[in-house]
């Protein structure tokens, strides 16, 4: 299989991040071949407002985002669910970088993760987000479907480390599934 | 409750200066029922990307407590946003995940009506809908119909004014607003 160079973006800022947990521990049950890397980060993104793109272009940062996912042969997204939805700060970077011309999330492979305290594991910001990525032209996975619900009893919270052996497993499918999707919505050579 | 005036708060999705949704929310005043008085919400454009750390650091920002307030203080909210992407605008959901972290929530029990503009034909629809899913997960109470959704904005506007000059607009505005009364005078807390 080809080299695949894949970003993943977390949706969570904390530092104790579920989500950032999983996020590290994506290269170790990755499949041959492909190298999983933390995208720059949005944290300094200021608010979308028209009128800064208008009068100062695109800050720096939302360039930088937006060149590394171009660079990227897909993208994964590991982000909580805030209030039934997308976290506000990574819909903010999704809207910034979603304006620019040469629109990154176009035909680009993405993947959807989430982890939640509760049972339902983050899958109504899933659903949320597909619809954004179905805007933005992206081409999202289908299946398997990754929620990690119940998070606090799968994770080690003083070292971080994904405990839960049926999750690293659910998560290793996904990763193959997501190479082999990635090779068939490539454009045609 | 029943007959004083009700203080209700407007809410702009967007923060540039031409925005049609700020266009719609300044017309509102002016068709609102004489029951309902209507004040523009501070705004949210100086918020912090939400990050547990620094409410856990520093607490809430002050701007965040400001917008809480005034929220907590309204007896109703009208929330004018545009659609973004097919959902609702990253700034103004950064501001509801802020509050939503907060001790008396302001949301809870807090009757909202949602209106839209924009350049399509679904008129921000899809954001509407996003939104009243969030807004349930914070316990705020939201009015169902009529729905204000303005359609092909760059044509109910006035360019240089912004104006909104569209009748059919206009009167489904007036609709909202005085069901929207009588939806947060019957759904308040019993005296």
């Amino acid at each position: 299989m080809a080299n695949l160079n894949i970003v993943s973006i977390c949706g969570s800022l904390r530092k104790g991040s579920f989500n950032a947990m999983v996020q590290r521990m994506l290269p170790s049950v990755a499949p041959d071949g492909m190298t999983i890397k933390p995208a720059p980060s949005f944290v300094d993104f200021p608010h979308y407002n028209a009128d800064i793109q208008n009068s100062t272009g695109f800050p720096a940062p939302v360039n930088t985002l937006a060149d590394a996912i171009r660079a990227a042969d897909g993208v994964i997204f590991c982000t909580p669910e805030y209030n039934f939805s997308i976290p506000g700060a990574l819909k903010n970077a999704i809207d910034w970088v979603s304006r620019l011309q040469n629109q990154p999330f176009v035909g680009k492979p993405v993947a959807l993760q989430s982890v939640s305290p509760g049972p339902v594991g983050g899958a109504r910001v899933q659903y949320d987000l597909r619809k954004s990525m179905m805007f933005l032209d992206a081409f999202t996975l289908n299946k398997p479907e990754i929620f990690i619900g119940n998070c606090a009893s799968k994770f080690d919270e003083k070292t971080g480390e994904l405990k839960d052996e049926a999750t690293r497993g659910f998560i290793k499918q996904q990763l193959a599934a997501f190479a082999a999707f990635i090779a068939r919505v490539a454009p045609k050579s | 409750m029943s007959d004083r005036q009700l203080d209700v708060l407007v809410i702009c999705g967007s923060l540039r200066k031409g925005s049609y949704n700020a266009a719609l929310a300044r017309t509102l005043p002016a068709l609102a029922p004489g029951g309902m008085k209507l004040r523009t919400a501070p705004s949210f454009e100086r918020f912090p990307l939400y990050n547990f750390d620094i409410q856990d650091a520093t607490g809430f920002p002050p701007e965040v407590n400001a917008w809480a307030d005034a929220i907590r203080r309204a007896d109703g909210l009208v929330i004018v946003s545009p659609e973004y992407n097919w959902s609702i605008p990253g700034g103004l959901k950064n501001a509801i995940d802020w509050v939503s972290r907060m001790k008396e929530q302001p949301f809870k029990d807090k009757p909202v009506a949602l209106q839209s503009a924009a350049g399509g034909i679904l008129g921000g629809s899809r954001m509407q809908y996003h939104l009243r899913q969030s807004l349930t997960s914070i316990d705020a109470l939201l009015f169902g119909r009529p729905e204000v959704i303005v359609t092909f904005a760059a044509l109910k506007f006035h360019e240089k004014t912004l104006e909104l000059k569209d009748q059919t607009a206009i009167d489904m505005i007036k609709l909202q607003l005085s069901g929207f009364e009588q939806f947060i005078r019957r759904v308040s807390a019993k005296e």
